[in-house]
Order: C-alpha cells, then structure tokens, then sequence
C-alpha cells in the first residue's frame, strides 16, 4: 500500500477543467516537489487533496494511507493527517491563532476517538513550537493572521504544522512574498518536522525553496499533469533552463 | 376581549386601544394633571394609529401589519425566576409588564442615588416630571403615555459616583396583553452609573410591549448602559430612548437583541453640549419568524461632539434584520467627528438584512463617516478552519462568534460570559450553527 498515491486524477472548478490526468506517488517519509509554470494545476492539485469546496474530482483517484480522500470531508481529510499549509493564508478576526490551534487540535483528536490535550500539556508545546519560529506571544494571542506580515503568515502555518503533526503536509508556494531571512525561518522549520513517517509535497515555483528543504524526487506539472519527474537535479535544469523545453517536449 | 380569530373588517387595534383606554383610565395611575394628558396622547394615537411601512422611519418595521387587535392590558402577576445575571451584585428593579414588583431598598441605596416608582411618583404633582409625560408626534410615545402603567425613575445626584450597577429586570409572563412603562435616568453633573436593563420572558401568545426611556446626561456625567433584550416567542417590543447629552458628557452603549418575534430599539439622540459624546455598539440576531430593528437620529447640536455607532448583525431562517439610523450635524457642531458603521452577516438564503445609514451635515469643518456592509460567511475562512480539521458546523459557529465578539467584547468580563454563551445558545436554536 502507497502512503499517497493518486492515479489519473481529473478535477474541475466551475465546470473548468484544471487537473487532466495527474498520476503521483508519495512514499512515506518523502519529500517531493512539484513545479510548473502558472496556470499548471499547482494550487488546485493542493486544495483537491486537502478538500476545499467547489473542486469537483470528476474521475481518477487519491488513496491516501488506504482512504480515499475523494469521499472525506476537509476536517476528515485533516484528522487523517493531511495538512496543507496555504499561499494565501486568511486572516481570522475574532479569533486568536491560540484558541484556534486549540480548537483544532481537539477536534481532530474528537474525530479520531482520542482524548482532548490537557491544557497544560498543549500550552507547553505551543511554547516550545512558537519560540522555534521566533513568534511572541503578543502574536499569537492576536486573532488568526490579522496584522501579519507575509512571513508572519507563513511562520503561522509552519506553527501549525509543527502543532498539529500531519502525516502528509503540502506546502503551496510556501516560498512566495518571502525575504531571505524569514525564507530560512520557514525552512527551518519544516526541516525540523521531517521525519521517516511524515512526508512532504513541496509546491513551487522557483528552486530556491528547495536549496533549503532538499526534496527526494522533483515533478513538472503542466496543464494538469505530471510531464516529467526526476531527482534534486531536475530543479535545477529548470532554474537553468525555464519550463518551456519540457513542457514543449511533453 | 375579542381574539383574533374573532376581529370583523371594522375592528383594528387602534379602536381596539381607545375603547379600553375608556374603560380603564380612571384605574391608570396617576394624579388630576396627568389624566388629560393621557387622554390627549390617546386622541392623537387613535388619529394617527400603529406606525406602518409608509412611514419612513418605519419603513422597514411595519407595526400596524404585526400587531393584533384584541389585547388587554398587563395585570399584577407573581414574580418569576430571573435566569440572567442573578449572581451579579447590583441594586436591583424588577417590572412585570407594567408594574415594579419589588422596589429596591432605599436604605441599600449610596447616599445621592435615588430610585422611585413612576406609578408612585406621578399620584403626586410633580413638577419636575411633566415635561417628560407630555403628548407628542410620535404614535408609539403617545400610545405609551396613554396606557404607562409604571416605570422607574432614576437620578444620581452631583458627582455622585454609582460603584454598583442598577440592574433592572424586565418580565412580561402575561400573554395576549400590552404593557408600557416609561423610565427617567437622570444623571445630574459630574455622576457616574451603570445601567443594566435585561428584558425576558417568553410567550406562546402574542403581547405588546413599549417601554420609553429618557435619559438625561447633565455636565460632565458619564453612563453605561447595557441592554440585552433577551424575550422570546410572541413578544413585540417597542424600546424607545431618547437621549440628550449636556457639555462633556458620555453615553456607552451595549444593545444586544434576539429571541422574540419583533423587537425594535430606537435611540434619539441630541448631543446639545460641546464636547458631548455618544457610544454604541449593538448586535442582533433573528431566527425564524423573528424581526429585528436597531434604529437611531444622533442629532451633533454642538461643537466638538462625537458618536460612533457599530451595529453588527446575524440572520438566518427567514429571519430580518434592520438598522435605520441618520445622523445630523447642525450648523453649530463645528469640529465634530462622526462615525457610523452596520455590518450584517446573512446565514441562509431565506433571510433578509436592511441596513440604511444616513449622515445630513450643515457644518463645514467636520470630520464624518458611514458605512456599510452584508454578506454572507466567507468560503475561504470556512476552509481554512476545516483544513485544520474543524467540523464545518463548528467552524461555522466559531466565525459567527467571531463576528460578533467585536460588540459582546465591550462588555465588562462579569456579563461577557453570560451573553456570549446566550448568544450563542440562540444562535444553535435558530439554526445559525448549523
């Protein structure tokens, strides 16, 4: 059994055909990256994975650790593990980053028939995570992303992750809006969740990302699929020499 | 009384009104001055009748379509359980329908603090009171002097400051019946209240209740005021008040409302002092078959006055939510700063939210805004809370406590648990969580 495997997915929005095909495989404890120009598909393979509504799955399949993430519901999806740390992450008024990781993490321990975390418990490794990421308390005491810089919004969703353990984390354009420093922050962090029983899909852009999270296997989507997968050094050849030629070439 | 399956084409309320108040009159209380002028009130309501949407201060609340003939008025009834804010220490006033049940114990009351009863205060030539029982254009205001049976009377003298709270509970268990009260706050220089006002009570049968309210803010007073008005079922609610703010004095304003069928509170405002201001935050939420009405007319009459207004509103059901208001910035009130802002959050399909601001200035070095906004729950929030693993119901419940928490927030810590958690119960009654 794959730990991710999604088999000639095809998905729609608003009747549009976006994904077209897409074939990927994940092993556990992978990193891998997908890139591609815009337009390629990038940002809606990540919501059609994590379950956002309006994205239609009309043929084709995603079985997850053995589930099929098609039939589950977004909370579903993340209680088995599924995280996906967004591009444009939203803001939230009324309701503090701290109350909502709380929220969050109790409601996917309800949906998994866990127990709650004990109050002192959460706090301590709220802590521990918030000073990883250099976040004050001041910060997260604030509503949900109000007020946040770009890489405050980023540090916020790699707090998250780093609270709320996923088995499958998709970072969407994590990279983008980001300066150098805040960049290293944010990988930092994620390297620091990698682990033999997590693995990652990297959506991005540019190389530059990935000279600091190294991935296992690097793919290019193209008009809603995989054209091409390699190692590292496919990144590079197209830092080196743009999307064009593959994308011709498939 | 005749029911309302029993009204002919000729009946209406307005002659419904007026031949009980022939019948009972002489039993309202009250000494020889009054009894023209609640006879004069009536002659003028029964001219004029129930305010309807071709008026346009009501256009959005129309009374006369609401409102069935065949009621009678609130008698003496035993008092019931107060499930709000029992534990909060306060002086305490309780009105069942039209009538205080237990007066507060004077000896209990800070020197320079007065609390009477209206019904008592008005057997006695009053002096001081008649301006405030006099007969008006207002069809509600007349209807209510006519039939007050009862109300409080407030006052706290010269830089007296009130530490505890006056909290007035107000009940109407009767059914088929119409309460008025009139109340006075009076805060004379330099005082200091807190005013909690708590209206509940269900009824499966209609009733029909106003309650005017005058308040009065002499220099450099300051009063909070909290209001939650919390009846449910049949209950149509009619809350009037009317405010004038003498120089450097505050008004803050806490207004929640949902549960009955119709609820209007209206506030008139005059900020006649310079450097006068005015503060309210007010939320509601109808449900099914509910009418909620947040109305207000801020009048700046001086210099340097300030109002800021922030209604913010739930629907769902066939629920309908209105905020009418209209400020004014006479000639005088140079240097003013105004700000006016209605949000409304509408949950499904099948309700309605009307929001009207409206802003007429006549000064030239003013500072002045309004604004408004509807919408519904956004997706992107919705889904972002999902992806972290948050039941949609729950998510759902968490953004529309979120939407309101920038009202309830206002409200000091001993009260904020208490609404948030009836809001909230509301909200799941009504089907807003869902």
């Amino acid at each position: 059994m794959s730990f991710l495997e999604i088999r000639d997915l095809h998905a729609t929005i608003g009747g549009k055909k976006i994904l077209q095909g897409l074939t990927l495989s994940i092993g556990e404890g992978e990193v891998h990256a997908v890139m591609g120009p815009n337009g390629s598909g990038k940002s809606t393979l990540s919501y059609v994975l994590s379950g956002k509504a309006g994205y239609e799955v009309t043929s084709g399949s995603m079985m997850f650790r053995g589930q099929d993430l098609a039939t589950m519901k977004a909370e579903e999806r993340a209680a088995a593990g599924v995280f996906l740390a967004m591009q444009y992450p939203v803001e939230i008024p009324g309701v503090t980053t701290i109350n909502f990781l709380r929220a969050a993490l109790n409601s996917q321990a309800k949906l998994r028939g866990e127990p709650e975390i004990q109050a002192v418990t959460f706090l301590k490794r709220f802590k521990e995570e918030r000073e990883k990421l250099s976040m004050s308390d001041e910060m997260v005491k604030r509503p949900v992303n109000v007020g946040f810089s770009g890489g405050e919004k980023k540090r916020n969703e790699v707090l998250q992750m780093a609270m709320l353990k996923p088995r499958l984390a998709i970072l969407d354009e994590t990279d983008s809006g980001l300066d150098i420093d805040a960049l290293k922050l944010v990988a930092g962090g994620v390297n620091a969740l990698r682990a033999t029983d997590r693995s990652f899909l990297i959506i991005t852009h540019y190389q530059r990302l990935l000279d600091y999270i190294p991935p296992d296997r690097v793919h290019v989507l193209a008009a809603g699929r995989i054209v091409k997968s390699g190692g590292p050094e496919l990144a590079l050849e197209l830092e080196a020499h743009g999307y064009d030629d593959i994308v011709t070439a498939a | 009384m005749a029911s309302a399956e029993k009204k002919t084409s000729n009946q209406s309320f307005e002659s419904d009104a007026a031949a009980l108040f022939s019948n009972i009159s002489a039993s309202l209380p009250g000494a020889t001055w009054l009894q023209p002028l609640r006879s004069e009130a009536m002659k003028r309501f029964a001219c004029e009748g129930l305010p309807h949407k071709r008026v346009e201060w009501w256009k959005y609340t129309d009374l006369r379509s609401k409102i069935v003939e065949g009621l009678g008025v609130a008698g003496v009834q035993p008092l019931n359980t107060v499930r709000l804010y029992d534990t909060l220490k306060s002086h305490r006033i309780r009105i069942d329908g039209a009538l205080v049940k237990s007066k507060p114990i004077q000896a209990d009351l800070p020197d320079g603090l007065e609390i009477l009863s209206l019904a008592e205060t008005v057997e006695m030539p009053s002096l001081w009171l008649r301006p405030w029982l006099q007969p008006s254009s207002s069809a509600i205001e007349n209807l209510n002097l006519a039939f007050a049976a009862d109300g409080f009377l407030i006052r706290v003298g010269a830089n007296v400051r009130v530490e505890t709270p006056i909290l007035v509970h107000s009940l109407l268990s009767q059914q088929n019946v119409m309460a008025h009260t009139r109340s006075i706050v009076l805060l004379e220089k330099g005082a200091e209240l807190t005013l909690i006002e708590v209206d509940y009570g269900t009824a499966a049968d209609q009733s029909f209740s106003t309650a005017n309210t005058v308040i009065l803010l002499e220099q450099g007073s300051r009063l909070r005021h909290l209001r939650i008005s919390a009846r449910e079922g049949k209950n149509h609610l009619v809350r009037s008040d009317k405010i004038d703010l003498a120089r450097d004095a505050s008004y803050e304003g806490v207004i929640a409302t949902a549960g009955a069928t119709l609820v209007r509170q209206q506030q008139t405002v005059r900020l006649s002092g310079r450097s006068a201001s005015f503060n309210v935050a007010a939320a509601y939420a109808p449900g099914l078959d509910q009418h909620t009405d947040y109305s207000f007319e801020v009048a700046h009459a001086a210099p340097q006055t300030t109002s800021r207004i922030l209604v913010k509103g739930v629907a769902t059901a066939n629920g309908r939510g209105v905020v009418q208001g209209r400020v004014v910035v006479e000639p005088d009130a140079q240097q003013s700063d105004s700000h006016q802002m209605a949000r409304g959050l509408i949950l499904t399909a099948g309700a309605e939210i009307d929001q009207r601001p409206e802003l007429e200035i006549y000064a030239d070095d003013v500072k002045c805004g309004h604004g408004a906004t509807i919408g519904s729950l956004d997706v992107n929030q919705l889904f972002y809370l999902q992806s972290r693993g948050i039941p949609e119901a729950v998510a759902r419940e968490i953004l529309i406590s979120a939407f309101i928490t920038e009202i309830t927030q206002r409200l000091p810590d001993v009260l904020r648990a208490d609404v948030d958690t009836w809001l909230t119960s509301h909200m799941e009654k009504i089907g807003g969580v869902q």
